[in-house]
């Protein structure tokens, strides 16, 4: 069950989105991000969609691995989805349930719970690739680059990067020892399945305490394994890789900034007013 | 062939400071050097300050009295300590808690990265290292998804790729199944023959010691013992006055000497039993 978890996972491969730049995956992440929470309407919402699409079909990714990130948020989605349902009262009604009208289904509510679950399944859709095609070194190395500008202010950037490698590093290994734990409470006669919330929260204290302690073991292990690798501030190491923007990053940007525009214009100045331009988030 | 002194205790003491009343001695003036070129085996059981030993000889701890020269150099001079480390690797029991990249060749080339060394020096390098430890196939491999001899092995070659001239092992196969330990132990011994890596390989595996060079014996801090393999493990009752186990066929002659049965003494590995036993049943014809 635990090892379900994806978050953070890096499959390794040889593909035209893994090939990307990391700090252009980076950026053209933010950028599509902020777009994606501009659109108002379901053609630039499509837009949007048919990109991220497209960047999963070229990153070879199997369904799988991107339906199991999709399956962490699905309970999500489902509440925003039913909240907007039972909230937005614009539009026609269309089901009415009690006579003296307290609460209604409006068209409104349908297409903003549509619009809101294709939002977040555009969104998940995307970023679940950043880290499926990135190594978390090139990752906080791209990021260290990124955030040069803070150095000014005297924020350590480079150990925060380092600090993102080993948590990265680390999710997989503290998620087979949660499993560990869980067993061995089990086998102990722990009832961590069973009983009402609160019963089933004080039973997990029995597996998070263990967790806690093995982890500032690790910790320090790992700091005395670090040391002996000549790590000191870190500040002037050299690097395995080199990061170079190529003709994919501006290809990729190129589009996504092709793409953006118009879904922008078109959020502002639908064109028509057949459904699909239909604005729903007012 | 005069081989020169790469390390060197002058009558070390060490005792951590869990608490100020009653600190822990952990080693107690012991005095050894680890020859260039060696395979220097530490054999002790758990607490006799085996480990400490390795993290004093690379500076990570300082000794409270005595000294530790490495190349001529002490350890207590702290400008010399990244060039100390640089000389001496260690490599751990966990191999999941020493290794910081996800990935197989990111995480080797973390310390050539640490010695700011110059891209192309750090590619050839990690290559060379992975090949060293048969790793080079899975270069690109998560580190994670690796079974515990192969983690193992990655962090051997994250220590062969800092170019060291010695590397501790601090009990590199107790985490491992058997087929896994062999396989370690046969990477150790290569890089020791063909790559003139001094080794010093700390375990409570009286078979692993077996094909050493020297074999050093140590109990609460102290050194009992020190010599070749034969010379060591003959001292039955030191073995086990350690809390020691010796090997299957050593054990096994031992225990046909207490029968009458006495075989050519200095029996460790099965061939020499073989060998022992068929002399015994020529004389005895």
């Amino acid at each position: 069950m635990i090892k379900d978890i994806t978050i953070g996972q890096f499959f390794p491969g040889e593909s035209f989105v893994h090939k990307l730049d990391p700090r252009a995956k980076i950026l053209i992440l933010i950028v599509f991000i902020v777009v994606l929470f501009i659109c108002r309407n379901f053609f630039s919402l499509l837009l949007m969609l048919v990109f991220s699409f497209t960047a999963v079909i070229l990153s070879r990714i199997s369904p799988k691995m991107i339906w199991k990130s999709m399956k962490a948020i699905v309970v999500l989605v489902i509440f925003t989805a039913l909240l907007q349902l039972i909230y937005n009262d614009k539009g026609d009604v269309w089901w009415k349930p009690f006579p003296n009208g307290s609460f209604v289904i409006t068209s409104g509510g349908v297409y903003g719970a549509i619009f809101l679950i294709v939002r977040i399944i555009t969104l998940i859709l995307l970023t679940s690739l950043l880290t499926y095609t990135t190594s978390s070194t090139l990752l906080t190395d791209a990021i260290e680059k990124l955030l040069t500008p803070l150095k000014w202010l005297h924020v350590p950037v480079h150990s925060l990067a380092m600090m993102m490698t080993i948590a990265l590093r680390f999710i997989p290994t503290l998620l087979r020892e949660i499993d560990i734990i869980m067993s061995a409470q089990k086998a102990r006669g722990a009832k961590l399945d069973t009983g009402n919330l609160g019963q089933r929260i004080k039973a997990l204290v029995s597996v998070f305490v263990p967790l806690l302690v093995s982890s500032f073991r690790r910790a320090a292990e790992l700091a005395t394994a670090m040391e002996c690798r000549c790590y000191t501030d870190g500040a002037h190491r050299t690097r395995l890789r080199r990061m170079r923007l190529g003709w994919r990053d501006w290809l990729a940007g190129g589009v996504l900034l092709l793409v953006s525009a118009t879904a922008v214009f078109t959020s502002f100045y639908p064109i028509g007013s057949t459904l699909i331009f239909q604005a729903v988030i007012s | 062939m005069n081989k020169k002194e790469l390390i060197s205790f002058q009558n070390v003491s060490f005792s951590y400071e869990t608490d100020t009343e009653n600190p822990k001695t952990v080693l107690q003036d012991i005095s050894f050097s680890v020859m260039e070129g060696e395979f220097l085996c530490i054999l002790g059981h758990n607490g006799s300050g085996k480990s400490t030993v390795a993290k004093l000889s690379n500076a990570l701890l300082l000794p409270d009295q005595g000294r530790i020269l490495v190349d001529g150099v002490d350890t207590g001079d702290e400008e010399q300590q990244i060039e100390i480390r640089k000389k001496i690797g260690i490599v751990f029991q966990n191999p999941d808690n020493q290794i910081v990249a996800s990935i197989v060749e990111e995480d080797v080339a973390f310390g050539p990265e640490n010695l700011c060394l110059p891209r192309e020096e750090i590619r050839s390098r990690v290559d060379a290292a992975l090949k060293a430890v048969d790793m080079y196939d899975r270069r690109f491999h998560e580190t994670h998804r690796l079974s515990g001899g192969q983690k193992q092995r990655v962090s051997i070659a994250g220590m062969i790729a800092m170019r060291p001239k010695c590397i501790f092992f601090d009990e590199p196969t107790a985490m491992l199944d058997p087929k896994g330990r062999r396989s370690i132990l046969n990477t150790i011994h290569r890089l020791n023959r063909e790559y003139g890596i001094t080794v010093v390989y700390i375990t409570h595996f009286m078979d692993e010691a077996a094909e050493a060079d020297r074999v050093m014996l140590l109990s609460d801090g102290r050194i009992l013992k020190t010599g070749t393999p034969s010379e060591v493990f003959t001292q039955t009752d030191l073995i086990v006055r350690c809390g020691l186990e010796l090997p299957d066929p050593a054990k096994l002659s031992f225990e046909l000497s207490e029968l009458g049965i006495r075989l050519t003494p200095g029996v460790l590995t099965e061939q020499d039993f073989i060998d022992a036993f068929q002399r015994f049943m020529k004389e005895s014809q």
